[in-house]
């Protein structure tokens, strides 16, 4: 277990010292930093608003910056090195993935006091946001394992962007096309009801089903993602 | 024996890659395989267990390879390395993912990067980056090495760093298992050297043994006996043409599968001759037999290169600056020649 650690914390350590020296991809952090800092000073403070910048740190950050990670460790050549170390699996994923966990926590931390958005209980919103973190690093590991470079990987984050962190923009819609029906069921747009109730001082056994669809996207994409690296290991 | 290849033989798409052969590499050994670059990357796929053989079975250390075997380590050909983390922070790295006990510093005395070691890795050159591969390798400590063309497009420095690692190696009882296309570099790094093909495995003679005196002189005599009139031109085969070459020309003459090759500016022109023969004629020309495969124009050398205390190089004047090799016992009396004693 302490080896394991040990090596979780080598990659965390060289992907933070890699990360902050890779302008390119670093800026990133500081574009929802950027959209808060000026919806609080703006006085924009409904829900919505609040959410667009955490779903939207959610893909630029969570999904984006892993996708470039591990694009660029696969374009580097460097992934193969990893794999043949006598790091596991669960041991390489998770030491990649901490680095873009620890950066999606503290800007939605700082976005959040930019935006002064303050939940009724602090407690099952942390938690909301954790969970869904786990499935836009997931999906973001699956984007990078797929792109062929770093370049491929900043244009398939596109249609992400668009679904996961506009898709509450259908929701109005979804009365006149039933099909925008699902949209309903996206993550983001769960987030949001989950702070909804909570705004109304709601607790968990309210919200249960609002955290059990985020888990099942979770769940989907962790088991889509760990078996598209097994595939990416054969060949 | 430490990686074995037992009647191993290769199919793809219904064509032979290689037939079966036997083939076994034991502690404190380096081995090399001459090939194309088809069949070397074939073996690098079987050896990391992507594709499977259609005859026969690859044991390490006695047992059929397993999946991700941390006792075995790779040098590939084409690998990564982290551009943006400085020597030193990709050695911590690497140390720390291999739950290594050996001290960066010293390792990073052994590949001798010490002046960079603040420098970030894509500011190395690329044998400098292949150095860092070799450090990745160290810290890994496999008992296997397999390499994939260790020395390609090596400079001088790094290629000195990394034979004096195989002479550690050797001492440390690990095994070296190159895979070269390049028959010089295989031959100066590998103790044991094989020619893979389609016709099978054949071990080339590096060697200090000479069984082919008596036919030596059986070969000289037949010569003189065919040849009244001394001519100087050597004549090579050029499809149906015969072109003759004054030995002045002649860069270095190399033997490959019992074919030798004259190499004037760089081009290799097949011989009617065999080695010996080359040597009997050329020698009062001011040629030298520096290897069982070689026989250099001691005119066109510019240098000679120790390695390490037993492995040398000729270096050539020649456009591409040929490095042929040169063997122990040949060092001495190269030295005779030159009046160096």
């Amino acid at each position: 277990m302490n080896q394991s650690i040990k090596r979780v914390n080598a990659i965390f350590q060289k992907d933070f010292k890699d990360f902050s020296r890779n302008l390119a991809v670093s800026v990133v952090l500081f574009m929802p930093l950027f959209v808060a800092a000026l919806y609080g000073r703006m006085g924009i403070d409904t829900l919505d608003a609040h959410y667009m910048i955490i779903n939207l740190t959610f893909a630029m950050v969570a999904t984006f910056v892993q996708c470039c990670l591990i694009a660029e460790e696969k374009e580097q050549n460097t992934l193969r090195g990893l794999m043949l170390s006598p790091a596991s699996t669960a041991e390489i994923l998770s030491g990649k993935s901490l680095l873009t966990f620890v950066l999606t926590i503290l800007v939605i931390a700082v976005g959040a006091l930019l935006s002064e958005y303050q939940p009724e209980n602090l407690l099952i919103v942390s938690l909301a946001i954790v969970l869904s973190s786990f499935f836009y690093i997931a999906l973001g590991t699956l984007l990078g394992l797929w792109a062929k470079s770093v370049m491929e990987a900043s244009v398939i984050i596109l249609p992400v962007l668009g679904i996961f962190s506009f898709g509450s923009f259908l929701l109005p819609l979804a009365e006149k096309y039933p099909v925008l029906g699902v949209v309903e069921y996206l993550p983001s747009v769960q987030l949001i009801e989950i702070a909804t109730k909570v705004e109304n001082g709601a607790g968990f056994s309210e919200t249960a089903a609002q955290f059990g669809i985020i888990l099942v996207w979770t769940a989907a994409a962790a088991i889509l993602t760990a078996v598209v690296y097994k595939k990416r290991m054969v060949d | 024996m430490a990686l074995a290849f037992i009647e191993a033989a290769k199919h793809k798409n219904d064509a032979l890659v290689f037939p079966a052969f036997n083939l076994s590499l034991a502690a404190g050994e380096v081995l090399a395989i001459y090939s194309n670059v088809n069949i070397r990357s074939q073996l690098m796929e079987l050896l990391l267990e992507r594709s499977s053989l259609s005859q026969g079975k690859i044991e390490l250390a006695g047992q059929a390879l397993g999946r991700k075997s941390v006792k075995m380590g790779f040098l590939f050909l084409n690998d990564g390395v982290y551009k943006r983390l400085t020597v030193l922070e990709a050695l911590r790295f690497y140390k720390n993912l291999h739950s290594s006990s050996d001290k960066v510093d010293e390792v990073l005395r052994k590949v001798q990067l010490e002046p960079k070691k603040k420098t970030k890795l894509e500011k190395l050159t690329p044998s400098e980056q292949r150095r860092i591969q070799l450090a990745a390798l160290y810290f890994q400590n496999p008992d296997v090495w397999v390499m994939e063309e260790p020395d390609q497009n090596l400079d001088m420095e790094s290629k000195r760093i990394f034979l004096s690692l195989l002479n550690e190696l050797r001492a440390a009882g690990k095994s070296v298992f190159i895979l070269s296309g390049n028959l010089e570099n295989a031959v100066t790094a590998a103790d044991r050297v094989y020619r893979l093909d389609e016709n099978g495995l054949y071990q080339i003679q590096t060697l200090e043994e000479e069984p082919e005196a008596a036919e030596e002189a059986e070969e000289s005599a037949a010569i003189e006996s065919m040849q009244p009139i001394r001519f100087e031109k050597i004549p090579t085969k050029v499809n149906e043409k015969i072109v003759l070459f004054d030995p002045p020309e002649i860069d270095y003459i190399e033997s490959s599968e019992g074919q030798s090759f004259l190499y004037v500016k760089g081009e290799a022109f097949p011989s009617y001759f065999t080695l010996s023969e080359l040597e009997q004629r050329l020698l009062p020309y001011g040629f030298f037999r520096c290897h069982r495969s070689y026989i250099v124009n001691l005119q066109k050398v510019r240098e000679v290169i120790t390695w390490t205390r037993n492995s040398y190089s000729l270096v050539l004047e020649d456009a591409k600056k040929s490095s042929i090799p040169l063997s122990k016992s040949k060092m001495t009396e190269l030295k005779g020649i030159l009046g160096m004693k």
